[in-house]
């Protein structure tokens, strides 16, 4: 039906185009490092002299290996039950209580999303610096300081996922629960808190995430002995740039990938990002 | 109404702890940094007490620290211009599909979201780098060397591959609830494609146009490790030089003035463009 078949052509080139172009960009950097990590050559230099896969036997020698993925490890998983502890229940609040101030409390919960990576770190870390020096009590280099930091940026997470979940879950049941006799406490142990295990789940599985991955805010609050392992990654490629460094990057990302399958199996990705 | 009371204290027990933490690790330390930006920097001691305004008449006054926040908005606009035209299209075919590729297409959309960014500097590197495909393509047909590296290309190309999909995600979300029967009908009465983009999806999806383009323009804002390891030293963003001004010069009053500016100017520009798309919404 439309008046011009060969403009119309033309812009259904250009469209296609574009939809290429665009899954070019995302594609091209992920296939890139994987390919990289199969280089023979101790340095990437295209065309590469032969492929090998020996890169992947030695993680282990990737510096600093064991120490950062250990100090990630640790932090994201206290992190990640720390900001369960306070976000499920801050979320059962936001939903099924009314009280003032629950909208400005819900925004001020969210609020550490907007704020720049850099910013908070900067922040803590001078927070930290003048309680020090204040109580003559070392904070900078301890696990805790920066298990809060990063507490701060998975609780938002943990909150967004609960409060997305328990909209859903069907309100009567709690209500026939109460009904029948059983107290606030035990409605909430009993029915609530099962209802929402799959919300729950998904909220752990990217806090862990989020805690992992992150960069900005925690670049401010290491210290020599003790390194996250994105971190590690960023001050090798400073310096260095081999296929030894993209098979590193390629395992993390498989682990990543696969816990979002995982979760995916719970909770549809689409819904809650 | 005999339970308000303790409902009032149920809720008040439940959202505190949550609460607290954001309070005293979020709102005290920015408190503390706005403190510290009206410092004084000194060689020996690293920091006196004062209280001048000289850390945030320093940027606005050096073209060197203004030159690095206009570089900063600049890529950051452009990315997020490239954004929306590269995003529309693929958001628009994955909320208009049918298929069960649809599901695997949008987990594909999302899989990169967590995937560090790192890792995608690290892929351009391969690209653009001396050594890498491009410099050895341009080789073979007889040209001599070329690292796109450390350029404004290779920072822009960079952060549009991690922010294009927060603006396919958002957008996808947008068009899916556009019904698509307005469009049949646009069809219908005679309207080819492109007046049927302008007058019908275009106005309906601003919203989200607004809602993606405020996301990935922050993002951008506040870009670090992209910039750091694709713009080295010869192509700086605000993100690496509060880094820089902290942990090498060792400057944190001005440090402290730097990340003021940069959430001031990223939540100002924020608020402009988000009441701009509402008036918009509006007016339709």
């Amino acid at each position: 039906m439309p008046g011009h078949p060969a403009s119309a052509a033309a812009l259904r080139g250009l469209v296609r185009l574009l939809v290429v172009i665009g899954i070019a960009l995302m594609l091209i950097p992920l296939l890139m490092t994987a390919y990289m990590s199969l280089f023979a050559d101790g340095v990437v230099t295209f065309p590469p002299s032969g492929y090998t896969l020996s890169w992947y036997g030695r993680l282990a020698e990737f510096p600093k290996f064991g120490q950062a993925l250990g100090t990630s490890l640790r932090v994201a998983a206290m992190a990640t039950l720390c900001s369960l502890l306070i976000g499920v229940p801050a979320s059962i609040a936001l939903v099924r209580y009314s009280f003032p101030g629950r909208s400005a409390l819900n925004v001020l919960l969210l609020s550490p999303l907007t704020v720049p990576g850099v910013v908070i770190g900067l922040g803590l870390y001078v927070l930290m610096v003048d309680i020090e020096i204040r109580t003559e009590f070392p904070l900078i280099g301890s696990d805790w300081v920066l298990i809060l930091a990063h507490l701060l940026i998975t609780t938002p997470w943990v909150v967004r996922l609960c409060v997305a979940n328990l909209v859903q879950l069907d309100r009567s049941i709690e209500e026939a629960a109460a009904n029948l006799g059983a107290s606030p406490g035990r409605v909430l142990w009993s029915v609530t808190l099962p209802m929402m295990r799959q919300g729950i789940i998904a909220a752990a599985l990217f806090a862990f995430i989020v805690s992992f991955e992150n960069i900005e805010m925690t670049l401010f609050l290491i210290s020599p002995g003790m390194i996250t392992f994105p971190i590690s990654v960023l001050q090798y490629l400073e310096y260095r740039f081999d296929p030894l460094v993209a098979s590193v990057v390629v395992v993390q990302t498989a682990v990543i990938a696969a816990l979002l399958l995982a979760i995916d199996r719970y909770v549809k990705l689409s819904k809650v990002v | 109404m005999a339970t308000r009371r303790p409902e009032g204290l149920t809720a008040s027990l439940l959202i505190g702890p949550a609460t607290l933490v954001v309070m005293l690790s979020l709102v005290l330390p920015l408190a503390l940094l706005a403190r510290y930006s009206l410092n004084k920097y000194d060689r020996r001691t690293f920091m006196i007490d004062a209280f001048t305004p000289e850390n945030y008449l320093r940027f606005v006054t050096d073209p060197f620290y203004t030159g690095v926040l206009w570089t900063t908005f600049s890529i950051a606009i452009v990315t997020t211009l490239l954004c929306l035209i590269l995003g529309f299209p693929i958001a628009y075919k994955l909320a208009r599909s049918q298929t069960r590729w649809k599901s695997i297409g949008v987990l594909l959309i999302i899989l990169p979201l967590f995937i560090g960014s790192t890792v995608r500097a690290l892929g351009w590197m391969g690209v653009l780098g001396r050594g890498g495909i491009i410099d050895a393509a341009y080789g073979a047909l007889g040209g001599s060397g070329i690292s796109l590296l450390y350029t404004s290309f290779a920072v822009g190309i960079g952060i549009l591959s991690i922010n294009l999909p927060y603006m396919i995600l958002t957008l996808q979300s947008v068009i899916e609830g556009i019904d698509a029967r307005l469009e049949e009908a646009a069809d219908s009465l005679g309207a080819d494609p492109p007046r049927r983009f302008w007058h019908v999806v275009l106005p309906l999806a601003l919203p989200g146009i607004g809602t993606g383009g405020i996301l990935v323009f922050i993002l951008a804002m506040n870009a670090y490790a992209t910039p750091f390891l694709l713009g080295g030293a010869r192509f700086q963003m605000m993100a690496p030089m509060l880094y820089r001004e902290f942990a090498v010069n060792n400057n944190w009053p001005f440090a402290a003035a730097i990340a003021f500016i940069l959430m001031l100017t990223t939540l100002s520009l924020t608020a402009v463009s988000g009441l701009l798309v509402q008036r918009r919404y509006k007016a339709q």
